[in-house]
Order: C-alpha cells, then sequence, then structure tokens
C-alpha cells in the first residue's frame, strides 16, 4: 500500500472519530500529562526569550531570578547591538547558515530522490550491495571523516571556502533510504511501464511521471536535510577559519570561547551570545510551524515501512 | 502547488544568497580576480599593491593594531583573522599542520605552546630574520620564553607577570590589615576570615594548569628540561618534593574549605568574584582587563580591587613567575619568511597600538620601550582604584622573571594536570599522590611519543 | 494494509513491483531495466559518496595503520593502534559509559516519545496540538545552542536550580557534578531528541486505519488496551528505527558533552566519550593516526551493536539488508 493510498483513506474514518472524540467530554489525566511535558520542553525556551531581555548584570546577578524578567528591559538595546556589533557579522552569519541550509539541503535532497528512485526501481549489477554500503554508512563516527575530509578538500584547495560546507553537506544517505523507501511503493511500476512503452525516455519518464508521485517525500527529505545543515557545527568548525563564512551555529561558539576568555575589548559578549542565540532558532521554528503538515506526512514513510 | 514550493524554495535561496553577499561585513577584500589576493581579511587593506601576509591572532584590539601596522607599511599589508581563542586557534593551527596546509603566515601562540609547534616543525626560527635586533626590547626572561638556544621561534607581545588581586572590602571586614606576602600568611588569613564567618579566600580552578604549574615553579619545581637541539630527549621531573609541596598545599586548603573549586574563566565564577565570593584572585597582568570585559569591578564591585605581589614561599628570596602571554610565530607554511617575520616583528610593536593595548589593559606589554615610560609606570590604574598597579607590582615582577622551560607535551600534560586537580578537588587524592601520579602518567606519554625520557 | 508489520519485517530492497501480485508477470520489462540505468540516477548520489564518505573513510584507515610520535618519524605499526585502543582504560571507560548511556537513556526517551505520541494521537484538542508543536520545538534548536542553555539552567549560582533550593534555604544539586553528570546529560539529550522520535511514532500511529479501534472497543478493549495491544505493535518498525537511530547517536555521543564540558567543573573529561577522546587525540595531541583508529574501532563496536539489537528484534531485514 502506498502511503498517500493509506492517508487519504484514513482521513474520512479519522475525520469521524475525531468528530466523536470531541464530544466524548474533556481527557483531563492526558491533559495533565501533556501540560507538565509542554512545560519541561518550553522552560529552556522561555529562558532563552527572558534571559535575551536582560543586560549583562541582570543575567548573572539580576534580581528577578533566571526564569523571570528583571528591572531593566533590555531586549532592544541587545538586539540593536547584535545586528550592529563587528559591522553585523551576525547577519552575514545568519545569511550563510540561511544559504548553506538551503543550497546543501536541496542539493542533498535533488541527489537523493535521483538515486532513491534508482534503488527502487532499477536492477543491475551491485544494487544490493551498494544498498547495503549505503545503509551502513550511517554508522561511521563523524570524527573519523572530518579529518580525511579536511585533507582532501585542502588538496582540492577548497578548505575555507562554502564548498567546504556545502559539497560535504550533499550526502544524506538515510534520504536516500527514505526515498527508496517510498518509491518502491509510490510509484507503481505498471505506470512506469505504461510511460516506457509511450516512447518516453528513463529520465522523462522520471520527471514526468514518478517525481509528480514522490513529491511528499521529497518535502520531507528536503526538510530533514535543512535541518541538518542548519544544525551542522563540527563540520564548518574544522572546515572554516574565515569568520565571514561561518554559519551561526560556528559563529555563536566562536563568541561563546571568546566571551570565556574574556577577548572582547573590555565588553561581554554573554549578552550578544544569548539573544543571538533566541534569533538563530526564530527561521527554524517559523519553518516548523508553517511547514508542520509536511514533518507529519513525510516522516509516516520511513517508520511505516 | 509544487511550482509554489520550487519558487519559495529559489527565491529563499536567492533571498539568503544576497544577505550573505551584500552584508556588511567588514569590508572583506573581494577576490580581486587575477592577483593571488588573500580574501579573507576581517581587516581594510590599505595599500592594495603590496604583498600581503595572513595573520591568525585574538588580541580584543587587533582590529586596530591591524590598521595601525597597514597604513604605515607600503611594502606588506596584513591579512587579519580571528580564529579563535586560545585551544580554539590551537585546534585549528594543529589540523593545519596535520595537514600540510591551511596555516597563516602568522600566528599568535602562548609561550607555553611554541615547543610543540617547533618539533612539529610548524615554525621557522626567526632569529636572523630580524628578531636578533629587536632582542634589547625585552627582558631576559620574555626572550627565554621564545627561544631555543640562539634560536628565536616568536616576537613576544604579552606577557603575564603574576600578582595577587583581592577585595579591599573583604579584607577590612575581617581585619588583615597588610595582604599576605607569604603563602604561610594567606593559609592563616584564611582561616581567620573562614572563620568570622567571611567568604572564601581563592579558588584551585582544576582548568587553569597553568597557573598551577607556575605556582609550582615559584618553590623551585623544575617540571621539564627540554632543548630543541636535542630533540628527542626530555627531562620529566612533575613530582620532586616542591612540586608535591605546592599540590599538597592548595590540597590542604580545599580540603579545610578555605578556597572553592569552581573552574575559572566560566560565567559561574566571574558571577562569585562579582558577589564577593572569593577575597583574592592569584592571576596574571592581565586579569584586571579580563575581570573588567567580564562585567567585574562595575556597580557592586567598584572600586573594591586591589593588587599586591604574588605571596612568597621564601619571601627573603622572592620568585616571579608568569601564566599566559603571547607571541606572534612565522610558519613554515609562509609563502615570504622574511616578509612574515617583518610582520610578526613588527605589528603589535608600534607605540600606538602598544598604548592602546596596555590603556584598554587588553595587554601587559613585554616591550621595554613601554616598561620604561612614564606613562606606564605612573599610570593609576581604574580597575584598581587609583592604585599605580603597574609600579607596585607588575613591572617589578616582570623584571623579575626569568623565563620557564616548556615541553613539547604542554597540551597533554596540562589535560592530565586538569584532570589531576579535579580529584584534588574532590578530596579523592592527596597533593603528592596526585604529582606522582602525573609524573608516571607523563613519562607514560612521553615515551609512547618516542622521547627518551629522564626522570 | 491489513498488515503493517508484515510490511515492515519485509527487506527494504523490494524494488521492482513490492505492490502486489502484478509484479511476478512482468519479469521481462524488470529484466530489460537490469541495465546501466540503475546507475545514471544514483551516479551523481554515488559519486558524492565515494568523494565523501568512502575515500575519507579509506583514508582514515589507512592513517590508523601508522603510528606518528612527536619526537619519531611516521611508521607502519599494523594494527598496533587497534591493539592499544582495547587495552586503554581511556578508550574502554568511554565505551562503558555510552553502553551505560544508551541503555539507561533509550528506554526513558521511548518511554516519553511513546506515551506523548499515544497521547496526542488519542486526543485532538486545540491544546494537543498546541503541545504537539512545542514538544517537537527543541528538534529546531542546534545542539550546540540547546547544550549552551542546559549549561546556564544548570549553573550553580544563577540557575532556576539554585532558585528554587534557594527558597529551602538549601544548596542546589549540580547536574553537571562527578555524581550527577550521568542524569544531567541524559536530560540534554532527552529534551534535544524526544520531540523529534515523538513525531515519527505520531506519524505512524496516524497512518493506521481506525477501523481496527472500532474492532476493539466492539470486542470490548478500554483506550489503554487498544493502545498497548493494537497500536504499539503496529507501529514497531518505527520504534526498531528510532531506538537503531537512538542506539548509534548515543554511541558517538559527542556535541553535548563537548559543549558543556567548558561548565562541567571537569567532570566531563577530554576521554569521555569514545568520539571525544577520538577528536581530542586528533585535534588537541595531533595524534591523527590513533584518532583515526579510534574512530574505526568505535565505528566496529557501533555495528556490533546494531546488529545485535536488530537480531534480537528479529528486524534484520526492515534496516539492514
Amino acid at each position: 500500500m502506498t502511503t498517500a493510498r493509506i492517508s487519504s483513506a484514513n482521513r474520512t474514518a479519522r475525520t469521524a472519530r475525531e468528530g466523536r472524540r470531541a464530544r466524548s467530554g474533556s481527557h483531563l489525566v492526558p491533559h495533565l500529562f501533556l501540560g507538565a511535558l509542554v512545560v519541561y520542553f518550553l522552560i529552556p525556551i522561555w529562558w532563552l526569550f527572558v534571559a535575551s531581555t536582560k543586560d549583562v548584570g541582570g543575567l548573572f546577578n539580576g534580581s528577578a531570578g533566571a526564569l523571570w524578567f528583571d528591572k531593566n528591559f533590555a531586549l532592544w538595546p541587545n538586539l540593536a547591538e547584535l545586528f550592529t556589533y563587528n559591522d553585523g557579522i551576525y547577519l552575514r552569519w545568519l545569511g550563510n547558515s540561511l544559504f548553506y541550509a538551503l543550497a546543501g539541503g536541496i542539493g542533498a535532497t535533488v541527489l537523493a530522490v535521483l538515486a532513491g528512485y534508482g534503488f527502487a526501481k532499477f536492477q543491475f549489477r551491485g544494487r544490493n550491495f551498494s544498498f547495503a554500503l549505503l545503509l551502513g554508512s550511517v554508522m561511521v563516527p563523524l570524527t573519523a571523516l572530518v579529518i580525511p575530509t579536511f585533507v582532501l578538500l585542502s588538496e582540492l584547495k577548497l578548505t575555507d571556502t562554502i564548498w567546504a560546507v556545502i559539497l560535504p553537506s550533499l550526502l544524506n544517505p538515510f534520504g536516500v533510504y527514505l526515498m527508496q523507501v517510498y518509491a518502491a511503493d509510490a510509484v507503481p511500476d505498471e505506470l512506469l511501464d505504461a510511460a516506457r512503452v509511450d516512447g518516453a525516455g528513463e529520465f522523462r519518464t522520471f520527471f514526468q511521471v514518478a517525481f509528480p508521485l514522490l513529491r511528499p517525500a521529497f518535502i520531507t527529505v528536503l526538510l530533514l536535510s535543512i535541518v541538518g545543515s542548519w544544525n551542522n557545527y563540527f563540520l564548518p568548525l574544522a572546515m572554516l577559519s574565515n569568520t565571514q563564512l561561518f554559519p551561526i551555529t560556528v559563529g555563536i561558539g566562536l563568541w561563546e570561547g571568546l566571551a570565556a576568555g574574556n577577548n572582547s575589548g573590555g565588553h561581554s559578549l554573554w549578552g550578544l551570545i544569548i539573544v543571538g542565540s533566541l534569533v538563530s532558532v526564530i527561521p527554524l521554528v517559523i519553518a516548523f510551524l508553517s511547514l508542520q503538515k509536511y514533518w507529519r506526512g513525510g516522516l509516516a514513510i520511513g517508520s511505516l515501512k | 502547488m509544487k511550482k509554489k514550493t520550487i519558487v519559495a524554495a529559489v527565491s529563499a535561496l536567492a533571498l539568503a544568497a544576497m544577505l550573505a553577499a551584500c552584508s556588511s561585513g567588514g569590508g572583506s577584500t573581494t577576490s580581486s580576480g587575477t592577483s593571488p589576493k588573500l580574501t579573507n581579511c576581517t581587516n581594510k587593506i590599505v595599500n592594495k599593491s603590496a604583498p600581503e601576509v595572513s595573520v591568525w591572532a585574538w588580541y580584543p584590539n587587533m582590529a586596530k593594531v591591524v590598521d595601525n601596522f597597514n597604513n604605515g607599511h607600503k611594502d606588506v599589508q596584513v591579512c587579519w583573522t580571528n580564529v579563535g581563542q586560545g585551544g580554539d586557534e590551537y585546534t585549528k593551527f594543529q589540523t593545519g599542520i596535520s595537514a600540510g596546509k591551511g596555516l597563516p603566515d602568522v600566528v599568535m601562540l602562548e609561550a607555553d605552546h611554541l615547543a610543540g609547534y617547533e618539533i612539529q616543525n610548524a615554525l621557522v626560527d626567526i632569529s636572523k630574520l630580524g628578531a636578533d635586533k629587536v632582542k634589547s626590547n625585552f627582558s631576559a626572561g620574555a626572550w627565554k620564553d621564545v627561544s631555543q638556544g640562539s634560536a628565536v621561534y616568536a616576537a613576544p607581545v604579552d606577557g603575564g607577570p603574576m600578582a595577587l588581586i583581592y577585595r579591599t572590602d573583604v579584607f577590612q571586614k575581617y581585619g588583615i590589615t597588610t595582604p599576605p606576602a607569604t603563602w604561610d600568611e594567606y593559609a592563616a588569613d584564611a582561616a581567620k576570615v573562614k572563620a568570622a564567618g567571611g567568604p572564601m579566600f581563592g579558588d584551585l580552578g582544576a582548568n587553569v594548569p597553568a597557573n598551577l604549574m607556575a605556582l609550582q615553579i615559584q618553590k623551585g619545581a623544575v617540571p621539564y628540561k627540554y632543548d630543541l637541539k636535542d630533540p628527542k630527549k626530555l627531562t620529566v621531573n612533575l613530582a620532586d618534593q616542591a612540586s608535591k609541596d605546592v599540590l599538597d598545599y592548595w590540597a590542604g586548603l580545599v580540603k579545610k574549605g578555605l578556597v572553592g573549586t569552581q573552574d575559572q574563566f566560566t560565567t559561574d565564577y566571574i558571577s562569585g568574584v562579582v558577589g564577593g565570593k572569593y577575597a583574592t584572585y592569584t592571576s596574571a597582568a592581565w586579569a584586571p582587563g579580563y575581570l573588567t570585559g567580564a562585567g567585574v569591578g562595575k556597580g557592586d564591585s567598584k572600586g573594591v580591587w586591589a593588587v599586591a605581589p604574588l605571596p612568597q614561599w621564601d619571601a627573603a628570596n622572592p620568585v616571579s613567575v608568569n601564566w599566559g602571554g603571547s607571541a606572534f610565530a612565522v610558519t613554515t607554511q609562509a609563502t615570504d619568511k622574511k616578509l612574515a617575520a617583518e610582520v610578526a616583528l613588527g605589528l603589535y610593536a608600534d607605540p600606538d597600538s602598544l598604548a592602546d593595548g596596555w590603556k584598554n589593559q587588553v595587554i601587559f606589554p613585554l616591550n621595554q620601550g613601554v616598561l620604561k615610560s612614564a606613562d606606564f609606570i605612573n599610570n593609576k590604574s581604574e580597575f584598581f582604584n587609583g592604585q599605580t598597579a603597574n609600579k607596585d607590582v607588575y613591572i617589578p615582577a616582570e623584571n623579575a622573571y626569568k623565563g620557564f622551560v616548556y615541553a613539547p607535551i604542554t597540551v597533554y600534560y596540562y589535560a592530565q594536570l586538569q584532570a589531576e586537580t579535579v580529584k584534588i578537588n574532590a578530596g579523592k587524592i592527596s597533593g603528592s599522590d596526585a604529582a606522582t601520579e602525573l609524573q608516571a602518567n607523563i613519562v607514560k606519554y612521553a615515551k609512547s611519543q618516542g622521547f627518551t625520557v629522564t626522570e | 494494509m491489513a498488515n503493517e508489520t508484515a510490511v515492515a519485517a519485509r527487506p527494504p530492497l523490494r524494488g521492482t513491483g513490492a505492490t502486489g501480485s502484478p509484479s511476478r508477470t512482468r519479469r521481462g520489462s524488470s529484466q530489460r531495466r537490469r541495465s546501466a540505468t540503475g546507475w545514471l540516477f544514483i551516479g551523481p548520489f554515488a559519486i558524492v559518496f565515494i568523494i565523501f564518505l568512502v575515500a575519507p573513510l579509506a583514508y582514515a584507515f589507512y592513517l590508523s595503520l601508522f603510528s606518528k610520535g612527536l619526537a619519531t618519524g611516521t611508521t607502519f605499526t599494523g594494527i598496533d593502534n587497534y591493539v592499544k585502543a582495547f587495552t586503554d582504560p581511556s578508550f574502554l571507560g568511554g565505551i562503558w559509559f555510552v553502553l551505560r548511556f544508551a541503555l539507561v537513556l533509550i528506554p526513558v526517551q521511548m518511554a516519553v516519545s511513546l506515551s506523548a505520541a499515544l497521547v496526542l494521537d488519542a486526543i485532538t484538542t486545540r491544546f494537543a496540538r498546541f503541545a504537539r508543536l512545542m514538544i517537537f520545538l527543541p528538534y529546531a534548536i542546534p545542539a550546540v545552542i540547546g547544550a549552551l542553555m542546559w549549561g546556564f539552567l544548570y549553573s550553580p549560582t544563577f540557575g532556576p536550580l539554585q532558585q528554587l533550593f534557594g527558597l529551602f534555604g538549601a544548596n542546589a544539586p549540580f547536574p553537571l557534578s562527578p555524581d550527577n553528570v550521568f542524569g544531567g546529560l541524559m536530560n540534554v539529550v532527552t529534551w534535544q531528541w524526544a520531540g523529534y522520535y515523538m513525531i515519527i511514532i505520531y506519524a505512524a500511529l496516524q497512518g493506521i486505519d481506525p477501523a481496527l479501534y472500532e474492532a476493539a472497543k466492539i470486542d470490548g478493549a478500554n483506550s489503554w488496551q487498544v493502545a498497548m495491544r493494537i497500536k504499539v505493535p503496529l507501529v514497531s518498525s518505527a520504534l526498531v528505527l528510532i531506538l537503531v537511530f537512538a542506539l548509534i547517536g548515543t554511541l558517538q555521543f559527542f556535541t553535548e558533552p563537548a559543549i558543556l564540558r567548558l561548565v562541567s567543573n571537569g567532570s566531563i573529561t577530554p576521554d569521555f566519550t569514545p568520539n571525544l577522546y577520538a577528536y581530542n587525540q586528533a585535534f588537541s595531541y595531533a595524534n591523527f593516526n590513533y584518532a583515526s583508529a579510534i574512530s574505526f574501532a568505535l565505528g566496529i563496536i557501533v555495528f556490533i551493536a546494531v546488529y545485535i539489537f536488530l537480531f534480537f528484534t528479529r528486524k534484520r531485514g526492515s534496516i539492514l539488508s
């Protein structure tokens, strides 16, 4: 059964079920449970927001405590300083992160769709072996790759360039796995055969027949890849030394190192680190809020099969 | 639907590219096409026709220092990046050494890390590239820290003569009229403050092993003997009586609850310092700038700080020691080593940069021209409430400093000393036993690295 | 659709015609496509895979067969580095830690994410939708920033714990002290990942045909029984997937201890986890050769652990072919 078919088949039944559930009254215990979870998962984020509104003094020695606002509401000055400090390097880091995440994410997803389709719909020599290799690769420790990748890219004179971040992040074996699983079910062979009978070439068949069917999985893999690239820290940390190319994670890491050693020339960076962390999580939070149906729809692929 | 998604994705990508491309980021020199210019400078290149030398450094006022240099030089320009402070930079530096590429031409390093890079052939001997000519600008101790015999591996900039920073309000409250001149007095005063219900007297931070090592050397310990002329020979002597005594002394203070066990440089530590949790801070000349930057000496803790010479083991024979401080070295990957040496020796050596550095308390200059200037000597430190700290404490300490010998395994040694200090702080081991364990551990490591070890 | 567990147990490489009976009759067309065309689709990914995974890995393996001391040149030492690793108390201690950590963390994480998903699947109020999003939210926050936030929250001086305990005149425990660091790290990881796992399970639950529940209800099953006897078994392949992810991630534990090390007051050592140890060997002590060996040894252990796990859950086919 295809996932698409599953969800559409379920939809009517589910709506009926939900309608009845809603009538069946309140669920006190589950709601208390959820409430506790929400509090737990939100406390650090609440703290981040509250801390962003404090000046440095309030941050470390404030009277109101860690989880409530200080007398002095300094969010706006903090933001102003964040965006102007060091000629606005923060905005550049944010832009870099966005660029790396989208370029790496889109690239990785395109490769994953092609490869997943290839694995799912073609028989060829070395297929099973390659696929086993692909799945095994998930277990490779990152540290084993960072050093040799650095050497490799420096041979190509690509270290300390955007390519050193984007090219390695094109590798997303799990994305290929998801696409393979999805494509195997969602694209009926009959459809492909029919297109071929009509004289369409393999690539035309793929783009015109298969790809539209793969779109839900495409979007899920895209989201996963983008989040993966956005959260990436150690790869860019090892590859980049030019601060102008840093993504936001490495930039904030740099600030943290400098703040811990007080290297900011007589003014504390901690306030910037905290408000910078807050601003940096906003884009992904918005993306999550606006794209949540794709998360739900797409993630079922990998888990159902 | 599909089209919309793609359009959205593409436009977001374009937006990101635009944001990244035209952000106001400090005027990096964009790739100028034909000439092999460095493209990742944080600073502006003034004389675009001159050859460029790449520099890694983390001095807080580096932007100004680089501008001073570039404005004053037609023949060479500096292209500077801050890749992180201390450990962060060393990680990148080590990666570059191991990969055989990726190092800058000139790099800021602390003296205790030089030997480890010298033995990997990463640094250039600059004695004949101009360093010998400026030797007279520095004290013997400062020069020894950057040399191996006649070879010179870096141009000294910043020093860290140690002293005892203390809180006048706490001292006054608990009736300590003169700061402790010896470590015995230090322990006695600590007990006195504690007995009266006062705060802790100091802090044995496990994450500042260089500090602890300096205190051991002060009592006569000689942790290492090493000479690059015979690079495979290393003498390790971490468990002699002096080393054990100092560890036992601090372990005793910890056990009695007289000093804290908090890692230093952390926000928790600073918060404790501001809040009056510690009566003293055994630290180096750069500490006032560090504390100021972290928010100490403002508000509640304004005007309560003073500095006295470091307590001694034998007041009749004072010993001066050093913690931290840094220098510019030329790397073996530099394309033009002579030009790089010119930058290393000249970058933080002009009067304007030095004055900016010490006035903002971001460096303690080693250049004798500054150390002997009336401005510097008579400066009334704002952090120390108008005390002439340089004249009273730091300049004598710097002049009496004889220099240390560092091993080429500093990073590993520090990590192990830190681990032993953690055990001491947890009360799991005595100072003497920690020294014995450390000795065995380091000897084993040094042997595994191929050194012929003398104990 | 009727039995998804069976679907899940099938190997993923169903490839041509997994959807049903017609596939058996089309061997001919399959044969026709047994050509190199498949490689054209896989090619771009394969190139990236070879350049950024196979080649670096091969190079790292090559490095691991050599030894380099600061005072000596590089020499070929064969498997010496591996012998050293498996007798190195630092490496073995790290392995022991991550194994214990996985053993405690994963069940806790699973319990949180599974129970949250089951509740969210059962109730559909506005608050439940809000809760679902909030539980998922930490996944959007980079691990570096998450660890940094928890570092602040754990602060014995100005964190909320201190205030809470201060109300009772007590001193708060420090979650990163040597005695507490296990739980302190577990909390950070659970916070960071439980929401992601919850969403995967939730998505799987949403794919179940509600008719199954109706049938059970008619047979007199209550909600708890429906959850335990129908829902959980039906999402078991999602659970296995998550467990494998969690197992791999935990054995390679790195980012959180690396960041929290700075504020742990020494309880997180440079050899705390095998990955951290490898990183420090490589980047702090310049032992790239030994670091490569450690990484490889770790990779082997991860592989064995995952294989054992899949063997016991009898789901080998669903992840590893």
